[in-house]
C-alpha cells in the first residue's frame, strides 16, 4: 500500500518534471539570447544603476524592434536578465554566479562602478564568459590579465587628460594644481593619471588630498588649497561631495582660477540643487549630448536623445550612452561571430570596430576602449562641450565669488 | 592659515557642543544613553526641511516651530515608553533606545526615501573677512545659536524651581522624591528637553550640511564621544568637549588628510577615558 502511493507520487513528480523539462526546451526553441547582470537597483549607487537599466532596456527594446540579431540565417530575439546586487561587490559577484551557473545566460554585461566590476569580472573568466562593462574605468578592472572584460568606459587615469592640455595652453596659465579625490578605487585611478600627467605636462601639484567617500564637511580640505593658493582645482568624487565642494568653496571665498569635478556638473540634479553657484564649473565626460556620431541601433546621436528622453523625461548623459553602445557591441559581435560560442564571440569582440551613438569603439589590447574625454562647462545653467571642438567658449579664468 | 583652521573648528565646536547637549541632560539625570539621539536631530533637521520646503518659513524662525514639536514628541516617547522600563538595568533602556533609532530611521527612510536634501536658504554662503580669514555667516550664527541655547539652559537649570528639581532628581532621587518633587514629571520634561536640544542641532545642521534619514548614526558616536570628552553632569562638559573635538579635527585633518576624521575623534576618546575617565569637568564620572 505504501510503496503503492511512494509509486505513485513518483510518477506524478517524474511527469511534473518531463513537463518542465520539456517547457525549458520549448523556450530554447524560441531562439533567445539572454544577457544577464547585477546591477545597482537599491543602496548607494542606486541612482546611477537606474541609468544602466534603462539603457540596456532601451537598447534591447531596439535591437528586437529591427529584427534582433541573425547568426547563421537563424534569427534570435535578445532578452534580460537582472538581479539586484544592493550596491554591494559581495553580493554582485554571487548575482553573476548564478547568472552562470543556475540561469544559463549567454553573456554578461557589468554592474556599475569600479569597485563592483572588479569582483564580477573575475567570475566572467572563471567561466569563460565574455563580460561588457559601462560602468566601471579603473586600470585595476583590466590590469589583471582578463581576456573576458570589455569596459567602454575610458581609462580613469585619462579622465583629466583633456583637462590638462587645455591648461597647458590657458591664460594666465595656472601652475598651482590641487588634486582632490574620493577614496575609492575611480577615483584613486583618475587622481593617480591626473598626478602623473600634470607633472609631464609642467604643473606643481601643490595639494594632494584625499578625502572618505560620502564626506559632507570640506572645510579644512578647502583651508588647504586656499592655504598652498592652488590655482587649478581638480576634483574626482561623487554628486553629493560635489554639491558639498562648490557650496563651502563660497562660503570660505576659495576662488580658484580654474576648478573641474568628474562626477556631477553633467547631472541635472547638480545644477539644480546649486542654482546659480554651479555657474562656470567645469566637468568632464567620455560622451556628451552635444556630440553627432553616426550610430548603429539607432540612426545617430541626435535621434537617439529625442527617442530617450520621450521615453524616460530626462536627458541621457555618457553613463547611458556608454550602456546603449554594449549592447550594441554584443549584436555586432555576436553577427560576426556567426556563433553563440562563448570564445568565437569574445574574439570578436575584441576586433570591434564599431560605429556607435557614443562615438567609435576599438578596444586596447586590455579590454578597456581607446577613447579620451572631453571638457564642459556650465554656462547659463546648462552644460556645454567647451575643449576640444567645443560648441561654446570655455569662461576662464572662473570670475572670484565676491565678483560675480 | 592657522587663524583660519581654528575658526572653523570652533565653529563647528559650537554645533558639536549643541548636538551633545541634549544628550547629556539626559542621561546624567535619567541615568539612559539615548541611542536614538541622532535620530531626534535628523527628524529636527527633516522638520526644517519641510517647513522650508513647504510652507516657506526660514530655518531660523521654524526652529522655535521644531523645537516646540520635539519637545512634546520627546515628553510622550519618555512617558509612553522609556518609562516604563526607567528602573530596569541600563542595557534595557539601551535596547528601547537602540530599538527607537531603528524604527524611526527606517520609517523616515519609507517617508522620505534616501535622497539628499538640502535645505536651499539665499544667504547658504555668504561671508565676511575677518582679519584674512574667512567666516562663514550661517556657521556663525548657527555658533551664536547654540551659545545662546545653553546659556538659556544653564540659567534655566540654576535659577527656576523646574531647573532645581530636575537638578534634585539627577543629584539624589529619594531625596528629591521626599521633598515632593513630581519624578515621573521630571522625566518627561527632562527627555523632552533634550529632544528638543538635538532637533535646535538638527535645525543648524541642515542649514549648513545636506540631510538623509541615515545622517543620525555617526551623530549620536559623536555626541557620546563629546558627552564622554567633556564629563557627565556639568553643563560647561557638552560645551568644553564640542570645542574639543572640532578644533583637534580641524587642526587634525589639516595635517594628517581628511581621511582620518573618525580616527582622531576616537583617539581624542580614548586618550581621555586613560587619564581622565570622569572627563574634562566630569562630576559624576
Amino acid at each position: 500500500m505504501l510503496v503503492g502511493s511512494v509509486r505513485k507520487i513518483l510518477g506524478v513528480f517524474a511527469v511534473t518534471l518531463l513537463f518542465i523539462i520539456s517547457l525549458g526546451v520549448y523556450s530554447y526553441a524560441e531562439n533567445v539570447i539572454t544577457l544577464g547582470s547585477a546591477m545597482s537597483f537599491t543602496g548607494k549607487k542606486s541612482r546611477t544603476g537606474k541609468l544602466y537599466v534603462d539603457s540596456y532596456k532601451f537598447a534591447v527594446n531596439q535591437v528586437n524592434k529591427n529584427g534582433g540579431i541573425k547568426v547563421n540565417g537563424k534569427t534570435y530575439k535578445l532578452k534580460l536578465k537582472f538581479y539586484d546586487d544592493q550596491s554591494l561587490p559581495t553580493a554582485s559577484s554571487r548575482f553573476v554566479e548564478k547568472l552562470l551557473s543556475e540561469d544559463k545566460v549567454n553573456f554578461l554585461l557589468g554592474p556599475y562602478s569600479s569597485g563592483i566590476t572588479i569582483p564580477d569580472s573575475l567570475i566572467a573568466r572563471r567561466y569563460r564568459i565574455p563580460m561588457i562593462e559601462g560602468g566601471g574605468a579603473s586600470g585595476k578592472i583590466f590590469n589583471k590579465g582578463n581576456k573576458y572584460i570589455f569596459g567602454t568606459l575610458p581609462a580613469a587615469g585619462d579622465y583629466f587628460s583633456s583637462t590638462l592640455t587645455f591648461l597647458k595652453n590657458a591664460k594666465p596659465f595656472p601652475k598651482r594644481v590641487a588634486i582632490i579625490y574620493a577614496d575609492d578605487k575611480f577615483d584613486l585611478s583618475v587622481a593617480k593619471g591626473a598626478k602623473k600627467t600634470a607633472e609631464k605636462l609642467g604643473f606643481d601639484v601643490v595639494a594632494y588630498e584625499k578625502y572618505s567617500t560620502g564626506a559632507s564637511d570640506f572645510t579644512s580640505t578647502l583651508t588647504k588649497i586656499k592655504g598652498v593658493k592652488a590655482q587649478a582645482v581638480l576634483v574626482a568624487g561623487h554628486t553629493e561631495e560635489s554639491i558639498n565642494f562648490i557650496q563651502q568653496a563660497k562660503e570660505l571665498n576659495v576662488s580658484p582660477l580654474f576648478l573641474s569635478l568628474t562626477v556631477g556638473p553633467t547631472e541635472a540634479d547638480f545644477r539644480k540643487a546649486l542654482g546659480k553657484d554651479a555657474e562656470y564649473v567645469y566637468g568632464v565626460a567620455s560622451w556628451s549630448p552635444q556630440m553627432n556620431f553616426k550610430g548603429y541601433l539607432f540612426k545617430n546621436t541626435k535621434e537617439f536623445i529625442k527617442a530617450f528622453e520621450a521615453k524616460f523625461g530626462y536627458s541621457p548623459d555618457y553613463h547611458n550612452a556608454s550602456a546603449v553602445a554594449d549592447i550594441a557591441i554584443y549584436k555586432n559581435a555576436i553577427e560576426k561571430a556567426g556563433s553563440l560560442d562563448p570564445k568565437k564571440v569574445r574574439s570578436a569582440i575584441a576586433a570591434t570596430n564599431l560605429d556607435t551613438i557614443y562615438g567609435n569603439v576599438k578596444f586596447n589590447p586590455d579590454g578597456q576602449i581607446k577613447g579620451t574625454t572631453v571638457m564642459l562647462q556650465i554656462q547659463s545653467g546648462s552644460i556645454y562641450q567647451v575643449y576640444p571642438n567645443g560648441v561654446k567658449k570655455a569662461i576662464y579664468p572662473i570670475p572670484a565669488w565676491n565678483k560675480r | 592659515m592657522l587663524e583660519q583652521i581654528i575658526i572653523n573648528g570652533i565653529l563647528k565646536g559650537g554645533l558639536y557642543a549643541l548636538m551633545a547637549m541634549g544628550m547629556s541632560l539626559i542621561w546624567g539625570v535619567m541615568n539612559v544613553i539615548n541611542i536614538a539621539h541622532g535620530a531626534f536631530i535628523m527628524l529636527g533637521a527633516y522638520a526644517t526641511y519641510w517647513f522650508f520646503s513647504l510652507l516657506g518659513i526660514d530655518p531660523f524662525v521654524s526652529l522655535v516651530f521644531s523645537v516646540s514639536l520635539m519637545f512634546m514628541l520627546g515628553f510622550v516617547i519618555q512617558k509612553g515608553l522609556i518609562n516604563l522600563v526607567i528602573k530596569a538595568d541600563i542595557f534595557i533602556t539601551l535596547l528601547l533606545t537602540f530599538g527607537l533609532e531603528l524604527l524611526i530611521t527606517n520609517l523616515a527612510l519609507l517617508a522620505w526615501t534616501a535622497d539628499v536634501r538640502k535645505v536651499k536658504v539665499g544667504y547658504a554662503a555668504a561671508n565676511l573677512q575677518f582679519f584674512g580669514a574667512t567666516i562663514p555667516l550661517v556657521r556663525l550664527a548657527a555658533f551664536a545659536i547654540a551659545v545662546a541655547i545653553t546659556a538659556i539652559l544653564f540659567i534655566m537649570m540654576n535659577k527656576t524651581k523646574l531647573g532645581r528639581a530636575i537638578r534634585a532628581t539627577s543629584q539624589d532621587l529619594d531625596a528629591a522624591k521626599l521633598m515632593g518633587v513630581n519624578v515621573s514629571n521630571i522625566y518627561s520634561i527632562t527627555f523632552g528637553i533634550g529632544v528638543a536640544l538635538a532637533a535646535a542641532a538638527g535645525t543648524l545642521w541642515s542649514v549648513i550640511f545636506p540631510i538623509t534619514p541615515t545622517m543620525g548614526g555617526i551623530l549620536t558616536l559623536k555626541s557620546f564621544v563629546i558627552v564622554i570628552i567633556g564629563g557627565l553632569g556639568t553643563m560647561i562638559g557638552p560645551i568644553a568637549g564640542g570645542l574639543v573635538l572640532g578644533i583637534s579635527e580641524a587642526l587634525g585633518t589639516n595635517l594628517l588628510g581628511a581621511t582620518y576624521e573618525n580616527l582622531i575623534s576616537f583617539v581624542i576618546f580614548l586618550i581621555v577615558i586613560i587619564f581622565m575617565p570622569k572627563g574634562i569637568f566630569g562630576g559624576k564620572g
